[in-house]
């Protein structure tokens, strides 16, 4: 997800041009993570940057204004899962069916923004002839108006003195900087990539559903009161397993390190809620083979 | 006590000289150098939250991660239990209690499926609304290293770091498991003509002590039964919560669990600890500029 295009937009502004050739180098870095990239041959070249405003039509409004799902007659895509009723009765209040379904087009968006922010910071940092960005932060945050965000990608790019160039003339990216990149690379690991990946499931849910979340069971049987909400619990699990398949999908035969895994819920109605899960991590490659150092001396310190 | 990396003796052979490690700018080219060939083929992929020293600190006493693993399951409430009552509000402890345990069943599975022996590094939250009881647990499926098969012993979890999974079996002590306990309580209504009497006093409302106290006795002993049911001798890193429901204030709720721990075969080794005197200087303990307020 986070991979670059192969021919990058060559978009940077004139102005990002101008500075990016000049005298003196920028950096995000603390002094301490400054000391440490020195120390391994790490020379600051720039701070660099990227941006990407999106405006996502399903934002704030809800599934059915931004696009349809399978409900809808859409096509499904990846996870989806249906529910059915146990009562057997029809009436215009009660819930027949349910459905789950991964909302594919909130992770194009997510997935388009922020792969486009990341393209603009890695730009910028080949444009200065960096073999890598070290300390990468990236956020996001609603701007102005509803259905409006801005993705936000910076870090430190560097050049490793008297050294290779990647492969593909791409720099490589690390959340990583100073001490823990150190440690990392001592440990055998080449930070490859910055890795993240976005789910998005949606709870359409059935009247088992409404009412386990509602605590309205006992009245309607047809489930025991105080039972688990499955359908709920197989859309949360569901999330955090496709931002799980899609990571393994990005790393190839990499690992990822140090992981993040955060999870939301939105909720959406009486039994209907928006999940959500971003994972990610470093994207980190074996160099050399592993060396394990001794168990560690435990210490008492005398303060 | 703690267990520190000792960056001195970064290698065995090497001893305590500190100019002995590898050079990090070295070790760098040498991983820039590999990012500029084609990317291997024939590498085993891992995912893992651990952080650089925990993963290090694993590999020392010889265990790695394998993936990242997680589970979830949330229970439903019924309407009205929160309503005022006496005793347990037996739905609301059994759902905590069902959540816990079929989240820890899924947190299994996944560490089994991926081939890993025990989880470290749990992240245990939960949250307990009118109407639901929800609870998510993520963490890191470990092995020891080059593990081909399941362990003998059952699948463990554990919400202990790296650091100090690797502190416990230094010292000879195996994780087998997390253990909860919950309890939620009505504080019983005080009568009419108590309510009077204390009106405007200073005095304790022992009705809210003592529905604390009976919470927090059943939570205990549910915590510790479940350690016992793991063949447990005690339970580390016991984290609770307690107070009164957001949404309903005349219930009192307390919630513990940890990780269950055993004394493995050999016995309890003696770490040996050497104490440290830091030679930097501390924060400053008063600041005279406070004095103006400042």
């Amino acid at each position: 997800m986070t991979d670059v295009p192969a021919d990058p937009p060559g978009d940077l502004p004139e102005a990002a041009d101008r500075r990016l050739a000049g005298g003196a180098f920028t950096s995000g870095l603390t002094v301490p993570d400054f000391a440490a990239c020195l120390q391994m041959g790490l020379e600051p070249v720039g701070f660099v940057q990227g941006y990407c405003v999106m405006q996502w039509q399903w934002y704030g409004m809800g599934m059915t204004m931004g696009g349809y799902g399978p409900q809808f007659g859409g096509t499904p895509r990846g996870y989806a899962e249906t529910w059915q009723c146990p009562h057997g009765f029809v009436s215009a209040e009660h819930r027949a069916w349910g459905q789950n379904y991964e909302q594919t087009w909130v992770e194009e968006a997510w997935t388009e923004g922020f792969t486009t922010a990341y393209g603009r910071l890695v730009e910028e940092a080949a444009a200065l002839g960096a073999h890598g960005v070290v300390g990468v932060l990236d956020t996001e945050q609603p701007l102005s108006d509803t259905g409006v965000r801005e993705f936000r990608v910076q870090g430190t790019a560097v050049r490793v003195v008297d050294g290779d160039p990647p492969a593909d003339g791409r720099p490589w990216t690390t959340y990583l900087a100073g001490q823990r990149l150190a440690k990392l690379i001592e440990a055998g690991f080449a930070p490859v990539a910055i890795a993240v990946a976005v789910a998005s499931v949606r709870v359409w849910a059935n009247c088992v559903t409404q009412y386990l979340t509602e605590g309205t069971s006992s009245m309607y049987g047809g489930t025991t009161p105080g039972a688990e909400i499955e359908q709920t619990v197989n859309a949360e699990l569901a999330a955090r397993e496709v931002a799980r398949r899609r990571i393994l999908g990005q790393l190839g035969h990499d690992s990822l390190h140090g992981a993040d895994m955060e999870t939301s819920q939105r909720e959406l109605g009486e039994g209907d809620v928006e999940f959500g899960c971003t994972l990610r991590g470093n994207r980190v490659r074996r160099f050399k083979a592993f060396d394990p150092m001794p168990a560690p001396r435990p210490t008492v310190r005398l303060l | 006590m703690s267990g520190t990396v000792d960056p001195a003796g970064a290698r065995a052979a090497a001893g305590p000289d500190p100019g002995a490690g590898p050079d990090p700018a070295v070790e760098m080219r040498a991983a820039a150098a590999a990012l500029a060939r084609p990317a291997p083929t024939d590498t085993a992929r891992t995912t893992s939250d651990l952080s650089i020293d925990e993963e290090l600190v694993l590999h020392s006493i010889g265990w790695e991660p394998v993936q990242l693993v997680t589970g979830v399951s949330i229970h439903s409430v019924p309407m009205g239990v929160w309503n005022w009552g006496q005793g347990e509000i037996a739905y609301a402890s059994a759902a905590h209690a069902h959540s816990f345990a079929l989240a820890t069943e899924r947190l299994h599975q996944q560490c089994t499926h991926a081939g890993g022996h025990g989880v470290v590094g749990v992240h245990v939250e939960w949250e307990i609304l009118r109407h639901q009881v929800a609870v998510s647990l993520v963490g890191t499926a470990v092995r020891p290293v080059g593990a081909t098969s399941l362990g003998a012993d059952p699948v463990f979890a554990s919400d202990l770091s790296g650091r100090d999974f690797a502190l416990l079996h230094a010292a000879g002590w195996a994780p087998l498991g997390l253990a909860a306990g919950s309890s939620f309580v009505y504080a019983p209504r005080r009568s009419m003509t108590a309510a009077m009497q204390q009106s405007g006093q200073n005095v304790e409302l022992t009705n809210f002590t003592e529905a604390m106290y009976a919470a927090r006795e059943t939570a205990m002993e549910r915590m510790q039964r479940a350690a016992m049911t793991l063949h447990g001798t005690g339970v580390v890193e016991v984290k609770v919560t307690e107070g009164p429901m957001t949404f309903a204030h005349h219930a009192v709720g307390f919630t513990a669990y940890g990780t269950v721990v055993r004394l493995r075969d050999g016995g309890h080794r003696d770490l040996g600890a050497t104490a440290v005197l830091p030679l930097d200087d501390p924060a400053p303990a008063f600041d005279a500029a406070s004095l103006r307020g400042a």
